[in-house]
């Protein structure tokens, strides 16, 4: 339980280690912590960040982090149980818990809007996660005993220069002085891995249970490669000398000086055991540390392995073709295992538990019953390993599949592959991202082994003070992620629905036009127009004639046709003569008899 | 009586003088013309995704860096980029994006703040920025806070066509819709004045449907035209600029923030032969002769300060300097969003003020005073109005002495 002290204190270290493969780790940890007193509602910082404190209170935070990843944790070559890799091995994009105060019915609602603040203060677009689609509610996995936890990925999301920037500015001194100001963007971010972290705890007093303030872990893992070796990737067990480097030539700058305002400013250099252990062997001086521009110059070749997670997790898909498809976790054993076989009673049986939270979106339908497990290649009955599961099933559009399983293992066995199958969904042409080809990403499945404690032990008890050093003591649970895979979605043809409006239109209007032809054309209209125009002469009086004719006989008129009306009559019109005609008689007539 | 009917024709000219104040000078308090312009916002809008439309973001981001570089803060700038091209897998010089081939700008540089990101740059998005109607969980940063003396500068670039822009090769943005978003602007009271640089193919049919006082708007190319890319960077491998923005930007990396040049010099610049295709510019519904706005009312935000080492002095004491020594009272001082600190050396002889000093002093204040609202004149009418009430006492001194 970690203790807020009575005023703020910020402290910033750097943590750099030769890894096995000739990179080098780079890891920066800034701790800020600051006590909130309870009888204050509101409060002056000097160091601490005002925008994380009024995040906090607003939304009534216990715990959260956020961490923006490019590139994937090498577990094999760089380390699998040491705490750096179960804190800072992240998954690729964007990844968000966070843990709230607040009664159950408003807990979504306060992650909502704890996503859009996010994404204004990190430049993120970190507010896709505030649908419901996009998060879920994993019960066993990470501080969930904590109270109500939400957890979302964004495993697509670019990390660059402007996610940097206002992490940076979190930092009482930017990156202005200190050891923040040796973080070169371009070498950052040609860097292998890299990964940057927020983390914050209100830790409890012990004496009533009530919050005593705010800690704020700010960490950057970059894992780079020294400039003089860029181009050969060797194996590891060539032996040629481990590349020469210093500060100034993996960064690229020097350290001015310290941040005034830091309690603590430290860069400590990590040999791992297995190292130190090769170095011992050797009996020569294999390497020299100089401390100025802190650098590490190899004399000897030394080969070493970092330890291991106790099984190696991968992933990947199964099946081919856009409409159904396996997803398979497999779980090596690695050194560590045969460690633990050998280092056992016969008696006991040796028991391996694996926690895995595996969160599936809503679009790849998982069928849990065809949950299959097979140990050393040979199927099992699911029942004699599983000691725990829950599963959450995906609702179309609403929520995605969660299955957490908690597994035991022989600790002899040598291989486990879990697979599930699922069928691809459909997805509605409005919800396509703009590159709908490139496929969809299912997020990193999250192996835990919860009876290892990933923590490091020290000889000398004197650094306990260093924020950096005891965290890296504490123990916690050894966690692995595995990849995110890449499904392909059948992808419709988004030039449909213009293709569909033209051809339905071309449809109509033929369908339309020739129904008003046949409609309002009259067939041998064209002889009687013909017709009539030759008769048109005494055309007027030879029907009146007509007429009268009829009425005297008291039969139908003839069918003499009239004139249609429609025809092409010319401009005067005989009718239109006579008429004219009668009119000025009768005014001739008026102005006479008027007179 | 004769008094009285001479008096009484001079009377009813008082009275109607009277009543066409009372409106005048209501009417010229409803008026635009009388709000100042207060600060300067962009908003510069990348529309094109995929590595081969590099070009598009290098141009946002030279002028995301002219604005930052003229003084715009962060806060008031919105940068909307559709991809991310400096940290692709594609970039050889990861975090860093050039628009030149010689390398020489580091566009993306180390305090880079990009608030609409990767999908979230929708035509809905944008025009939710346009017209402030975001939902109620939208961070600050993420919105348009602009007022009604707001100068904004919009940038567009990305592929375009006849009487549209295209968003991300899914959907488009269509000039009707912009119009009407520039239209609920005005209405809203979220700008003074806005400048619309459009650089697409056929850009200026995109701001062939405006109809609303205050906009100036720039396109690339006309309708027909297209516009074209400035060179191909064989190192990164894509094309990096485009010819209208290279030369925009050409234009501004000459200028400094306080430099004095205008919007004309500025769209008297583009040479059609070198671009390619013909830069077409709106003045229609833009008040102002281009020769006296400076650049640096929309691309810049220019305040001018100068350093004294004393302590600040009454601004009364300011003005009556200002008077004596006929110092020019004009745009330069009050046009801008600035605030003069004279210099400290002309106040050690404010000390030996005499009493017929301080009557001069007074009058020098009124006079100031007048001049200073003399000079804040932008339009005939309000001159008028001033003019009037100025007449007034004199009517009422003549019809008092033609009565004697």
């Amino acid at each position: 339980m970690l203790a807020a002290s009575a005023e703020e204190e910020f402290s910033e270290e750097l943590l750099l280690k030769p890894l096995p493969d000739r990179k080098i780790l780079a890891h920066f940890h800034f701790r800020n912590e600051a006590p909130l007193a309870a009888d204050s509602f509101a409060r002056h910082h000097h160091l601490f960040p005002k925008s994380i404190s009024q995040l906090v209170q607003k939304f009534h935070i216990k715990a959260m982090e956020l961490s923006f990843t490019q590139g994937r944790w090498n577990y094999e070559r760089w380390g699998g149980f040491d705490p750096i890799s179960s804190h800072n091995a992240k998954p690729p994009g964007v990844e968000l818990w966070a843990v709230f105060d607040v009664p159950q019915h408003q807990v979504d609602a306060s992650w909502k809007n704890l996503t859009h603040s996010l994404s204004g203060l990190f430049c993120a677009s970190i507010n896709f996660l505030e649908s419901s689609t996009s998060y879920s509610a994993p019960e066993w996995a990470f501080q969930s005993a904590l109270g109500s936890l939400r957890y979302g990925t964004l495993p697509r999301e670019a990390v660059c220069t402007e996610n940097l920037t206002p992490w940076l500015k979190l930092l009482p001194c930017r990156d202005k002085a200190g050891l923040s100001s040796l973080m070169d963007r371009p070498s950052i971010y040609r860097s292998f891995y890299h990964s940057q972290r927020l983390h914050l705890i209100m830790p409890t007093a012990v004496s009533d249970g009530s919050k005593s303030g705010i800690i704020l872990e700010q960490t950057l893992t970059v894992v780079l490669q020294p400039n003089n070796q860029k181009a050969s990737m060797n194996h590891v067990g060539e032996t040629k000398i481990q590349p020469s480097w210093s500060l100034s030539s993996i960064f690229g700058r020097k350290i001015s000086g310290r941040c005034v305002l830091a309690k603590l400013s430290n860069i400590y250099l990590h040999f791992e055991r297995g190292l130190v252990t090769q170095l011992d062997n050797l009996q020569k001086k294999s390497s020299k540390f100089a401390a100025n521009d802190t650098g590490l110059t190899w004399k000897h070749p030394v080969v070493w392995s970092s330890s291991h997670a106790p099984l190696y997790a991968s992933r990947f898909l199964m099946g081919s073709g856009n409409e159904r498809g396996a997803i398979a976790i497999s779980l090596k054993s690695t050194e560590m295992t045969k460690g633990l076989v050998s280092a056992n009673n016969v008696e006991e049986r040796c028991k391996l538990q694996v926690n895995v939270l595996q969160i599936v979106p809503w679009y790849v339908k998982v069928y849990y019953h065809t949950l299959q497990l097979l140990v050393d290649e040979r199927p099992q009955v699911l029942a004699d390993f599983v000691e725990r599961m829950r599963v959450s099933p995906s609702e179309d559009k609403v929520s995605p599949g969660v299955m957490e399983l908690v597994l035991q293992f022989p600790c002899e066995m040598k291989s486990a592959v879990l697979s599930i199958e699922f069928d691809k969904g459909f997805l509605h042409i409005d919800e396509y991202p703009p590159d709908a080809n490139q496929g969809f990403d299912i997020p990193s499945a999250i192996i835990s082994f919860p009876d290892f404690h990933a923590g490091l032990q020290f000889c000398e008890k004197s650094q306990s003070k260093s924020p950096l050093l005891s965290k890296l003591q504490e123990r916690s649970p050894v966690l692995s992620y595995t990849e995110v895979l890449l499904v392909p979605l059948t992808t419709p043809d988004f030039s449909m629905p213009y293709n569909v409006i033209t051809i339905t239109c071309t449809v109509f209007a033929l369908y339309f036009g020739s129904l008003l032809n046949v409609l309002r054309r009259r067939v041998g209209e064209e002889e009687r127009l013909l017709k009539n125009k030759d008769a048109k002469k005494a055309v007027f009086l030879r029907r009146m004639l007509n007429k009268l004719s009829a009425k005297l006989r008291g039969r139908p008129s003839e069918s003499t046709p009239s004139p249609p009306s429609s025809s092409s009559s010319p401009f005067v019109s005989p009718k239109l003569i006579l008429r004219v005609l009668m009119v000025a008689g009768i005014a001739v007539a008026w102005q006479y008899y008027s007179q | 009586m004769g008094l009285s009917v001479s008096m009484l024709p001079m009377k009813v000219v008082l009275l109607m003088l009277l009543i066409f104040l009372c409106y005048s000078v209501a009417y010229s308090s409803s008026s635009s013309e009388t709000t100042m312009h207060t600060n300067n916002w962009a908003v510069l809008v990348c529309t094109s995704r995929f590595w081969f439309n590099y070009r598009h973001m290098a141009n946002t981001l030279s002028l995301y860096r002219t604005v930052k570089r003229l003084g715009i803060p962060d806060e008031r700038i919105i940068l909307m980029l559709a991809d991310d091209m400096a940290c692709n897998a594609r970039n050889k010089y990861p975090a860093q994006v050039f628009n030149n081939e010689n390398h020489r700008l580091n566009l993306y540089g180390d305090n880079v703040e990009v608030d609409y990101r990767g999908y979230e740059v929708t035509v809905e998005n944008f025009l939710r920025v346009l017209t402030g109607r975001h939902e109620t969980a939208v961070p600050r940063s993420k919105r348009l806070l602009s007022d009604e003396g707001s100068h904004i500068l919009l940038y567009m670039t990305g592929h375009g066509g006849d009487e549209f822009l295209k968003f991300q090769d899914s959907e488009e943005l269509q000039s009707h819709d912009l119009a009407d978003a520039v239209k609920q602007m005005k209405e809203k009271c979220r700008f003074k004045e806005l400048l619309i640089m459009v650089d697409t193919c056929q850009a200026s049919t995109l701001f062939s449907q405006f109809h609303s006082p205050g906009v100036l708007a720039i396109g690339s190319s006309m309708k027909g035209e297209n516009s074209y890319s400035h060179h191909l960077d064989s190192d990164v491998g894509v094309s990096v600029v485009d010819r209208f923005t290279f030369y925009t930007l050409a234009f501004f990396e000459r200028l400094n923030m306080y430099d004095n040049a205008s919007l004309s010099s500025l769209f008297n610049s583009y040479n059609p032969n070198l671009l390619m295709s013909t830069a077409y510019y709106r003045m229609d519904l833009y008040q102002r002769h281009l020769e006296e706005v400076p650049v640096t009312n929309f691309f810049g935000s220019v305040m001018k300060t100068i350093y004294t080492d004393s302590a600040y002095r009454s601004w009364s004491n300011k003005k009556i300097r200002a008077a004596k020594s006929k110092m020019p009272l004009d745009q330069s001082i009050f046009d801008s969003d600035g605030r003069v600190l004279r210099k400290s050396d002309e106040e050690d002889q404010f000390n030996n003020l005499t009493a017929e000093d301080y009557i001069r002093d007074s009058v020098g204040q009124i006079w100031s005073a007048i001049l200073s609202n003399v000079n804040t004149f932008e339009s005939t009418d309000t001159f008028v109005c001033y003019g009037l009430v100025l007449m007034l006492p004199l009517l009422i001194f003549s019809t008092w002495l033609s009565s004697k």
